[in-house]
Order: C-alpha cells, then structure tokens, then sequence
C-alpha cells in the first residue's frame, strides 16, 4: 500500500522553543557519567566529603539511628526545641530521626535539590535551612509504600528511596543512611496500614497458563538483541514485555497467528527457538524450557481454533 | 599532552580549553570545586551553554561522547584536578576511542508517538452504545454515564495503542542501532502514551525513521508525533563496561545509562 504512495517521511525539529525542556531534561539527565571518585557533583547532592561534616557531632548520630525515643524526656525535649527554632514542625510534632539527603525534583528539569531528611511521629519530609524551602512532605498515613531502588550516578549504585503515595504519586529521596530510614519508615507507617492494597495489573486479565522469564528477539539496523523480560501465556494469546519498555513488544492473539514453530538457532539460553508467524511479521522467543512453552501455545492455540460449543473447557449446562 | 584553547565559549564565558592524551580529548573549563546550584533560570541558562559547547565539539570532530551538566572533577593537595583527569584520560583511553568508534557519524532522535483518546476511541461499540444511551437521561445518570463514557473510552484508546506499541517499536527498532525507552514521558492532555523513544540511528538513517513514523501517521488519525532531534547521541554515551551487553537483574528498570537486560549481536542477522 504505501508503496504505490509513498508519503514524505516527518523531519525532525530542532527548533529550541519546541525542544528546550527535552534538551535540558537530557543534559542533567544522560550523557557519560564517569568512574572513580574524582567527581564532586554529577547533577546531585555533592558526593564526596559533604556527609562528614553531619557526622562529627553526636547529637546528629543518635537523630540519624532515631534514637530519640530512648533518651530521657528532658533531653528530647530541648533536641526538640532547638531544632523547632529552624524546623517547621507542627504543634505536639515529635522528631524520630533526621539526617542529610534529598529531594528528586522533576518539572521542568529534574535533579537532586539538597536538604535534611526529617521522620517525625505524623510526616517524612525535606526541608532546606538555607534558603529556607520545604523541598518535600507528606503525611505518614499517605504513604502507600516503600522501597530502596539502585540509581547509577558517578559510576557507582547508589541507593535511593522510592515512595508510592495514596493519591498514585511517587517520590525519590536520597538519604546518608537509605536503609536505616526506609526501616524506620516502614516501622512507623505499619501503625496506619489498614487500607486493603491495590490489586496490581498482573492479576487482572485472563489467568496465565504459563509465566515466565523469556527472551525476545528485536531486530535492529544490522543487527538483532534479544531482550530479556516476561512472558505470559494465556487462552487468548501470548506476550511478553521488558521491564523497561511501557507495554508489550510481542501481544499476538491465537486468531492473528499463521503458524508457530520451534527452530533451531543460537540464542541467550539453548539452541531453539519458538517462532511465531503473523501477517505483520515473525516473533521469536527463546529461554528455558522453550519446548514446554511451545507445547503449550500449540495446544491452547488449538483450542481457541475448535467452536465455542465443542471447547473441552468451556462451561456445559 | 597539549592544551588546546578553545575559547571563552563555556558556562558564564568560561575559557574552555582541549586536555588531550593519545588521540582523546577532553573539553573542560576551570571553577572552583562547587557544583552549580541557583534558581531554575540561571539553571536553564548553565543547561543551554553547556549544549552548546557540546555542539560545537560534536559539529567540529564528528563523533564525541556528552558529558552530563555538573560533572566536576575535584582536586587536592596531592594531586591537581587536571592531572586526575589526564591520568583518568591515560588509563581509560582504549575504552573511551572504542565507544567514540561506535558513536561515529551516529545521532539521536527522541519519538514521542502518544494516542489521542477521542478520536481513537470513536468507533469503539461500548463507547457508541453509551453515546446513543446519554440523551435525555436525568442529571444525576447522565454524570454516572460520562464517568463510564470516559474510563470506556480510555479502555478502547489503550486496548489501540497497545497493538500500535507492537508496531512502531518493531519498525523503529529496525531502523535504529540502539533504542530506549523514556520512563518519564507524560503525553499531552487527552491522550494515552503508545511509545517514548530515544533512537540512536546513523546519520543517513534518520529518514527511514520519519518515514516509518509518517507511515504510523497516516494509519491512524489519532496518532499524534512528537520528533525532535537529530542531537548529539546523550543517552547512548555511557562507556561503563558491557553497559548493555551483559544481562543483568531483571527487576531493574533503569535509564539508558543503567545495564538493561540485552544481548547483542553486531552484524548478525534474524535468519
């Protein structure tokens, strides 16, 4: 069809009023990041040397490993106080822990703003002294989960804190001690945990005949990749999706499937390869137990094939 | 190990100049050892003289790998932050030609192809059912009825924009040497997002990639796209060791400087 009328292919726009916030948000947020610690700052909190000087008093420690809650009523209440000078603390707000961290801001560019990491007995939040700015907040009743995730930054993991919220929002944190704060977090949040969780999108949908880890093979210019990710059988048809990608590069019902077939071939795990042919093209999966997965999608395929009334699983009456 | 001027073409009229070392170099200007940090203007303004110096360099030696904005290199009182930088040119220089090799005569183009929810959802029987069961129907109904209107409608634009996903990422891929996807592309109001892509593509291939999104277009009235580039290739820079070669955790879910789960085979084909 589009070869009796070729259409003219789009050119790309470089115009910067179109592309200005693409481009910033590419240029703090890709590029090389290099190895070795002789980076200060890569688009973040200062790496090297900063989280010292939290360190060296005491008094700074003990709010870092939220130990507060041991210490005498006295001394709680003038750490209190003291800090209420600074803080923006609520009436009859009690301080857990805090130490340095951040914020991952996104608008309209994203990077790590700097500041102090405060858990108190109702709220998280990040709040810088100087200028004085509340980064980030949210009511521990808000917070639907928790959980540390690896960021790569300066040619090292780091890990950060991913926040899912009530409303459906997330919230990236960084902290000098991520896991320290996450299980005081969790420890605090379990006192409102009665709301029933959401169920996710997995367990919607047909139920899966088989599931499993799978690779798909993506033909590039000149070359191919096979992709790892997952792969879902069902009465309907198979698919798989990497956790990368935002849906399924392969979702191919049993009607648009011409034929399926196992091959032999170099692949990530085992020399054969489940070929499925549609009219827009071929598919191919491979991993273990690839025969098995075969065996199976032939035989639901089949099925899908047979009459409703005839189908040996469909409801008699 | 020459130092080669460049000019006062950096961030805030810096002088840039070339530190290299056996055939790579590296562009670099001096500042005290802070990191830029101030109101979103001055950021967007640092942002921008950066790229342009980037530009520069990519437009006058052909391939060239970006570095990030506030990447800095500290010193100390044993060593200069320009020695540390040479010493890390010297032990990193085969690493870094090869990936410059690869990079040769590439660009990167971002496609943004999202679903607009209306248009798409038009001839959906659900939704065409509860249009024709709108009229005349008392308030308090009606909203219930555009609440369910609206979520069919979402249901049938995504039930569309997966089978779209299908194709367009197997026809850009096929165009392109290497591609990821945007995790946080948000499409405009009214529309659900199909694919957000960054494709790193040969200078001569960058037309194969609007033909296939024209292509895509010309499907299906309610595609809309968003092609911007070609730039310098940002999101394909990375030199970490077998960044995208080696498989790695399943679970992580990273940009395209992070290891992805991927096996490659240069030069091989499907057959």
């Amino acid at each position: 069809m589009s070869d009796a009328f070729p259409l003219p292919a789009l050119e790309p726009t470089r115009d910067a009023r179109a592309t200005l916030p693409d481009l910033i948000e590419v240029l703090l947020d890709k590029g090389i990041v290099l190895h070795l610690d002789l980076i200060i700052a890569v688009a973040d909190i200062p790496l090297i040397g900063v989280n010292l000087k939290a360190a060296i008093a005491g008094i700074e420690t003990m709010l870092e490993y939220g130990m507060m809650r041991q210490w005498d009523e006295q001394t709680r209440g003038w750490v209190q106080r003291s800090i209420s000078r600074t803080v923006p603390f609520v009436e009859g707000e009690e301080l857990v822990m805090r130490m340095t961290g951040g914020f991952r801001h996104t608008g309209l560019y994203t990077t790590w703003r700097p500041g102090t990491v405060y858990l108190t007995d109702r709220r998280l939040f990040v709040f810088r002294r100087e200028p004085r700015e509340m980064l980030w907040e949210s009511a521990l009743s808000d917070i639907r989960d928790i959980s540390i995730e690896a960021e790569v930054t300066a040619g090292s993991e780091r890990p950060r804190i991913r926040l899912q919220l009530n409303n459906g929002s997330e919230a990236l944190l960084s902290a000098a001690e991520p896991n320290r704060l996450a299980d005081l977090v969790r420890e605090r949040t379990r006192l409102f945990r009665d709301a029933p969780r959401v169920a996710d999108a997995d367990s919607m949908g047909p139920p899966a005949i088989r599931q499993g880890h799978l690779w798909y093979h993506e033909p590039r210019a000149g070359s191919f990749v096979w992709r790892g990710g997952a792969a879902r059988l069902t009465e309907n048809g198979i698919s798989w999706k990497s956790p990368v990608d935002a849906r399924a590069a392969l979702n191919v019902p049993y009607a648009e499937m011409l034929d399926t077939r196992l091959e032999s071939g170099n692949s990530p795990k085992g020399s054969l390869i489940l070929v499925i042919d549609t009219a827009g093209g071929s598919f191919r999966l491979a991993g273990d137990g690839i025969a098995d997965w075969a065996g199976e999608l032939t035989q639901a395929r089949g099925r899908s094939l047979l009459p409703a009334g005839t189908r040996p699983d469909a409801t008699a009456w | 190990m020459n130092r080669v001027d460049w000019g006062r073409i950096g961030i805030d009229g810096a002088l840039v100049h070339a530190i290299a070392r056996d055939g790579v170099a590296a562009l670099v200007h001096d500042m005290p050892a802070v990191p830029y940090q101030g109101p979103d203007e001055h950021v967007k303004r640092w942002v921008l003289e950066h790229s342009d110096v980037v530009e520069e360099a990519w437009r006058s030696a052909g391939t060239i790998l970006p570095v990030t904005f506030n990447v800095i290199v500290r010193g100390d009182s044993a060593v200069t932050a320009e020695r540390r930088l040479r010493d890390w040119l010297a032990g990193n220089t085969a690493a870094l030609a090869s990936r410059l090799d690869a990079l040769r005569d590439r660009v990167e183009l971002r496609v943004e192809i999202d679903l607009q929810v209306e248009t798409s959802a038009h001839e959906d029987p659900a939704v065409a059912a509860l249009h024709l069961e709108m009229p005349g129907k008392p308030a308090g109904l009606r909203r219930l009825l555009e609440k369910k209107l609206e979520q069919s409608m979402r249901d049938a634009a995504n039930r569309a924009a997966d089978g779209l996903y299908r194709d367009s990422r197997r026809r850009l891929a096929s165009v392109s040497e290497d591609i990821v996807e945007i995790k946080r592309h948000r499409p405009p109001v009214g529309h659900v997002p199909v694919l957000a892509a960054s494709l790193l593509v040969s200078r001569g291939a960058v037309e194969s990639v609007g033909a296939e999104l024209a292509a895509l277009k010309a499907q299906d009235p309610a595609v809309n796209v968003r092609f911007l580039g070609p730039w310098p290739p940002y999101s394909f820079a990375n030199v970490a060791p077998g960044a995208s070669q080696v498989p790695a955790d399943s679970d992580r879910t990273g940009g395209a400087n992070q290891p992805r789960d991927e096996l490659r085979f240069p030069g091989g084909t499907a057959e």
